[in-house]
């Protein structure tokens, strides 16, 4: 028996199988959006004022990438209505159209990727924000990996147990070091490893070799216990190791990968101590913008922020333009509404705590002036629009001090909430529109064999293709106010 | 099986045996996109898990039961030496690996798979007439994907940090910072757990929508909405649950996955603390949406475990009660109602975290109201025996074991759906044995009645009965044996995650409660709270329940052998309908081929007319030839639809 | 092959119709993010811009939904199961914020909160 109503719609439900299948994969993408939805309404409304990061409004994060945003909706879009119209062109069988019409969806979906890629690229690799002891906020670029903790090493003590440890990749392989081992398992004191390879497989070796004196040691243990001696002599084998460096050799540890450093120590997560001499623990920043929302008002003079930059008219710049932009967002709101609402005035959404700090020697220059009124006089327009002073405007150079610092990073997933759900669920949207986009172009690519045999065929597929393109677009629709726009 | 079917039986067998005979082995039963043999697959793979799961809870109840004595057999396995201490005992380590992954893999590895995925997929399509799965490939995808989450989740056991150690259900912000000194962040049994998890999850979600799709729309003639056997009708609301519930899951374990590898701090709360050390993440997140998520799938998941067995209970106790099902209609919105509410329970797993008493008014009350559809199958099944001349196979032993059981599983939720009682009993044996009476004697004894009822349509043989009594009498023994003490100890307030069996409890008792007019005694007498040492008398019970668990385990060896030389060596049956059933299922040949059905499928009339009178046998089956039943009612819509398409 | 002679032309007019609608859609999304003057309410996002930005997605997508998904041609059950999904994806979003945000609840939390510097205005 072959399977029926698979081309044929099935008269009680209306429907072929395909359709059906497809239309209850789309419920439950509803509900795995949902749930993503859900998430970030409740992440959002969650947000504890003066304890959590603040949600930033998106039209602030993305700046000029706002009409990216706008443009790849205008993308899918486009590609929607040509997966409607190759649907019609195969009813009509019209091959050579319908070809076409599917390359431009395609097409349409790689340019949706590229312009996602841009977004990310920038995101990821050219904003950095430093968040200090006082949850004051430093927005700018970290220069040349110098988030890393630059230590000479000298000695590295181990735990010949687990895993390799992380801090070999860390090591140089070209210039490896010679270690000694100094302290050690019977044996093993004196061994000289001279490349990571010898590293690894010496403790490869060692780690085998522990296990099976462990494992000696336990069963005499237990047969002692069991044989009702007293006291047995517990077990104890030396699972650790000391190895001595020929030369310091330098690493550049990755902070995730450090839980505590001191001038003489550099404590890694996987337990491996090393021994040696800080170089620098400092960050090189490049300073564009100060962001006071989570100080206190009262604090926000004394915050620890002017002594890591250390430039009084950097500090008077700041909050004459605050007041100024207070003024004029009362101002521009004022007639609007009697009353504005607490967080609002503290310039939430709008930045009124989120000043860019020029350079020296350009602190009031009539540049910065005009670009102030811009973001407060029109605030919207400016802040979508006003992004390019990043790349324009004048910066500082300023060495942030690694005791300073509560949290840093790119903006990336890491940066917040808003980051972490914008970058998890518009990666999820990218997934859809790639496997749609895979899914049309085999229908196109290899559609010719079913066409010849049987056209309905291939435009039920199509059709199916396109219920599902047409729901990756729906979550764009979306996705796009609410990420970039509110 | 009426004679004039099995003529046309023999007539079509020429014609279509070209089908079975050039397929190669591995395309017929390792890659196979037919639904029999997937669900034969599903059903092996998943009785393998079951036993694995079993076997991690045999170790935990050493340890619960002999907490100073070391595990016996396993000391000297390579395995073990890393995770239990010098002394061969258990450590809290791998207590909680174990704890963790009985759970899951019980769960999400055994008892859904073996249910939805076996028997679903080997009767659904046999008792709608239709001759696959709406989605074959779709249908072998599923299983492939479903064995290759098993095997990460096995495969994680091995990995340095070991498997899932923050609990079955895996909360935040435990599950997030556990073992995140492991170098290697992906290849940690937490990560993996969570890559298991959304592989499982894309396999249960294509399931179901080649279940829901194939029900809806590969019915045969004449098999109207109201003459699908209960059975179908559980799989259909089975498979939204899966649709529509899973999901969110899927998202809490992407974003968990996110927590865990690209840092982003979905659960992690601002200002959190790991092991005296601030963790480093931007914070901002939120451990309870976790939980939401989880137990959105979480809570329907427990009836996408109970549906499957009341529907093979439902199948077998008309089919040996020689009488129709009581109530079958009733049952049929019962279900689809308990399906609705499933979805609008599931907080009141979380009464204890702090939620309002608005919200939490309103989760009692839904969870009251579920009751209700629950206690309508139930109690429709247990009519349906009422007056009836019982055939006692073991399959209706099992069966008929099942409503007790489930029964006092049901009720024992009762307190649990309050926030008061619930404040006692959270997170104590009694919630353990609470769920364990609805899944253990319950779903599993309707899925052991299940695999009893149907192994001779899938074998041709039946199984053995002395085996199967062998098999049914010390189970259910052991079950209740295993579970009541848990119950009891609950109440006494034992904790379900102490590893040690409660040794805590003596030391309190010992310290605190030496002098018997000491002052935290005498509040406890005044108030009246509990007694000071009601917790230390229960600790011996932990012996019972061990104990009862491994001689359950032992007992189990006897459906195994069962299983396996039935094939060989069981009776053979006589005709195509073994058990003088009704349904489509036994309208197939013995075992039924490729294809299903060699001539199109007709349904007469419903499901469960047994002992209809005026009517030759006991039993009229559904595919008995009437051609009077077919055209006189809404039929006739179907019957012209048929016409076109043939057209 | 009956259907190969439907006529699609007058499809093919609503959906470039359609088409052009959602950007023109797109570009009201766009003007109510950015542009002041249909800013209403407070600055920054409020409910107001929410309810404003959510309603145009929504009637994009309920045209991608009716005319590009042929929805407007179903028959009841994908309504059915669309209904039944819409109503469990509500109870997700609704339940989990009532669990967060319960009014009972919220009278203590107010009273916690407000006791802070949140209150004072710069």
């Amino acid at each position: 028996m072959e399977i029926p109503y698979e081309v044929t719609p099935r008269r009680d439900t209306g429907l072929y199988n395909a359709k059906l299948g497809v239309w209850l994969f789309l419920a439950s993408e509803v509900m795995l959006f949902g749930g993503l939805f859900s998430a970030y309404v409740f992440l959002r409304l969650g947000v504890q004022e003066g304890v959590d990061n603040p949600w930033p409004w998106g039209v602030s994060v993305h700046k000029n990438f706002v009409w990216l945003g706008a443009i790849n909706t205008v993308v899918l879009i486009a590609s929607s209505v040509g997966v409607v119209f190759a649907w019609v062109a195969l009813k009509e069988r019209k091959w050579r159209q319908y070809q076409v019409l599917m390359y431009f969806v395609v097409a349409c979906a790689a340019v949706f990727m590229c312009l996602k890629t841009v977004e990310y690229n920038s995101k990821l690799n050219h904003h950095h924000g430093i968040k200090l002891t006082d949850n004051s906020v430093m927005e700018g670029t970290i220069l040349d990996k110098t988030d890393r903790i630059r230590f000479n090493g000298e000695k590295i003590s181990i735990s010949l147990q687990g895993a390799l440890p992380a801090v070999l990749r860390d090591l140089d392989s070209d210039d490896f070091p010679e270690f000694t081992v100094t302290e050690g398992p019977e044996g093993t004191v004196g061994t000289k490893l001279d490349s990571a390879s010898s590293f690894s497989s010496w403790f490869a070796e060692n780690r085998r070799m522990i296990g099976v004196k462990l494992a000696e040691e336990r069963k005499r243990y237990r047969a002692e216990g069991a044989s009702g001696v007293a006291n047995p002599k517990p077990v104890s084998v030396t699972t650790s190791a000391v190895l001595t460096a020929s030369k310091p050799f330098a690493i550049h540890g990755s902070p995730r990968k450090i839980v505590g450093h001191s001038d003489t120590a550099v404590n890694y997560k996987d337990g491996v101590k090393l021994e040696g001499k800080l170089i620098s623990d400092d960050v090189t920043f490049e300073l564009h913008e100060v962001d006071m929302q989570l100080v206190l008002p009262q604090s926000q003079r004394e915050s620890v922020v002017w002594n890591v930059i250390n430039d009084e008219a950097a500090k008077q710049q700041f909050f004459a333009s605050q007041s100024r932009k207070y003024q004029e967002l009362v101002e521009y709101y004022g007639k609007r509404d009697e009353v504005i609402p607490v967080s609002m005035l503290r310039g939430h959404y709008l930045n009124v705590n989120f000043v860019h700090v020029a350079a020296e020697g350009h602190g009031h220059g009539e540049k910065e002036k005009a670009h102030d009124e811009v973001h407060t006089s029109e605030p919207k327009k400016s802040a979508g629009a006003g992004g390019d002073h990043e790349e324009h405007g004048p910066s500082r150079l300023i060495t942030v001090p690694r005791d300073q610092i509560k949290f840093m990073g790119n903006h990336g997933p890491r940066y917040g909430n808003y980051y972490a759900i914008y970058f998890t669920m518009t990666a999820l949207h990218g997934i859809h529109v790639v496997g749609g986009a895979l899914v049309l172009l085999f229908f196109v690519v290899f559609g010719k064999k079913l066409y010849l045999k049987n056209p309905e065929h291939l435009a039920n597929r199509v059709e199916v293709g396109g219920l599902f393109w047409h729901f990756v677009d729906l979550i764009w629709i979306f996705l796009f106010p609410i990420m970039y726009l509110l | 099986m009426s004679a004039a079917t099995a003529d046309k039986h023999a007539e079509a067998h020429g014609e279509h045996d070209h089908h079975e005979h050039y397929e190669p082995f591995w395309k017929k039963y390792i890659f196979s996109t037919d639904h029999k043999v997937i669900g034969l697959q599903y059903g092996f793979t998943s009785l393998v898990f079951l036993a694995f799961g079993f076997f991690l809870m045999m170790v935990m109840r050493w340890s619960i039961a002999f907490p100073d004595r070391a595990v016996p057999l396993l000391a000297d396995w390579p395995w073990f030496q890393a995770w239990l201490d010098d002394g061969g005992k258990v450590t809290g380590d791998l207590y909680n690996m174990f704890g963790a992954m009985h759970g899951t893999i019980m769960v999400f590895l055994g008892i859904v798979p073996l249910a939805f995925g076996a028997f679903g997929n080997y009767v659904t399509p046999l008792q709608i007439g239709a001759p696959d799965m709406a989605f074959p490939r779709l249908n072998m995808a599923s299983y492939w994907l479903y064995l290759l989450g098993g095997a990460l989740m096995f495969v994680s056991f091995f990995l340095p940090s070991g498997a899932a150690k923050a609990g079955w259900t895996n909360y935040s912000p435990l599950a997030t910072t556990t073992d995140l000194h492991y170098g290697d962040l992906f290849w940690t049994g937490q990560t993996q757990w969570l890559v298991g998890m959304a592989l499982l999850i894309s396999s249960s979600l294509l399931g179901a929508v080649n279940f829901i799709c194939t029900i809806i729309n590969l019915r045969c003639r004449g098999m109207t909405w109201m003459r699908m056997p209960f059975f179908v009708w559980a799989m259909l609301v089975t498979g939204f649950l899966l649709l529509l519930a899973f999901p969110p899951l899927e998202v809490a374990a992407i974003m968990q996955l996110m927590d865990r590898l690209a840092g982003t701090s979905f659960f992690v709360p601002t200002g959190l603390n790991v092991s005296g050390m601030s963790f480093d993440a931007a914070g901002g997140g939120s451990p309870l949406l976790y939980q939401h998520l989880f137990w959105f799938l979480a809570h329907p998941e427990v009836y996408v475990l109970i549906l499957p067995a009341i529907a093979i209970v439902a199948e077998i106790i008309p089919c040996n009660t020689r009488k129709p099902l009581w109530g079958y209609k009733t049952m049929v919105y019962a279900v689809m109602v308990l399906g609705f509410l499933a979805f609008i329970v599931w907080a009141h797993h979380m009464y204890i975290t702090g939620m309002g008493p608005a919200v939490s008014t309103f989760f009692q009350t839904t969870t009251v109201l579920i009751s209700v559809p629950s206690v309508i199958l139930i109690t429709s099944l247990l009519i349906s025996m009422w007056g009836g001349s019982i055939r006692f196979n073991v399959p209706m032993l099992f069966a008929t074991a099942f409503i007790p059981m489930f029964g006092i599983g049901g009720l024992t939720g009762l307190p649990l759906a309050f926030t008061l009682p619930d404040l006692h009993l959270h997170d104590t044996y009694y919630v353990i044995g609470h769920f364990h009476y609805v899944v253990a004697p319950g779903t599993i004894f309707g899925l052991f009645a299940g695999i009893y009822h149907w192994y001779p349509k899938i074998t041709g043989r039946m199984m053995g009965t002395v085996l199967g009594h062998l098999h049914f009498w010390p189970s259910l023994i052991f079950m209740n044996g295993i579970f009541g003490p848990m119950m009891i100890q609950g109440m006494a307030g034992f904790h379900r995650r102490a590893f040690d069996g409660g040794k805590a409890y003596e030391q309190i008792s010992n310290q605190i409660f030496a002098e018997p007019n000491g002052f935290i005694a005498n509040i406890c007498e005044i108030l009246n709270i509990i007694e000071p040492d009601a917790a230390v008398r229960m600790i011996d019970l932990n012996i019972v329940t061990s104990g009862s668990a491994w001689l359950l385990a032992v007992f189990q060896v006897p459906f195994i052998i069962n299983l396996f030389i039935s094939k060989f060596i069981g009776k053979k049956v006589t005709s195509d309908n073994p058990w003088d059933a009704t349904t489509l299922d036994w309208a197939t040949p013995t075992p039924p081929p490729h294809g299903n059905f060699y001539t199109e499928p007709v349904a007469y009339r419903g499901p469960y007319e047994y002992s209809v009178p005026g009517a030759a046998t006991d039993f009229t089956p559904q595919f008995q030839n009437d051609p009077s039943a077919l055209t006189s009612n809404a039929d006739a819509h179907e019957e012209s639809d048929r016409e076109t398409a043939a057209h | 092959m009956a259907e190969a002679t439907h006529d699609y032309s007058k499809h093919k007019k609503t959906y470039a119709a359609v088409g052009i609608a959602l950007g023109v859609f797109t570009m009201v999304t766009v003007a109510l993010g950015l542009w002041p003057p249909l800013d209403f309410g407070p600055p920054g996002p409020t409910a107001s811009d929410f309810v404003l930005g959510l309603a145009v997605a929504s009637t994009k997508a309920s045209l991608v939904a009716l005319i590009f998904m042929h929805l407007n041609h179903e028959r009841g059950l994908i309504y059915k199961l669309l209904l039944f999904t819409f109503l469990f994806f509500a109870g997700l979003m609704i339940l989990t914020l009532f669990a967060d945000f319960d009014p009972i609840r919220e009278q203590y939390d107010t009273f916690i909160t407000t006791k802070g510097w949140l209150t004072e205005k710069p």
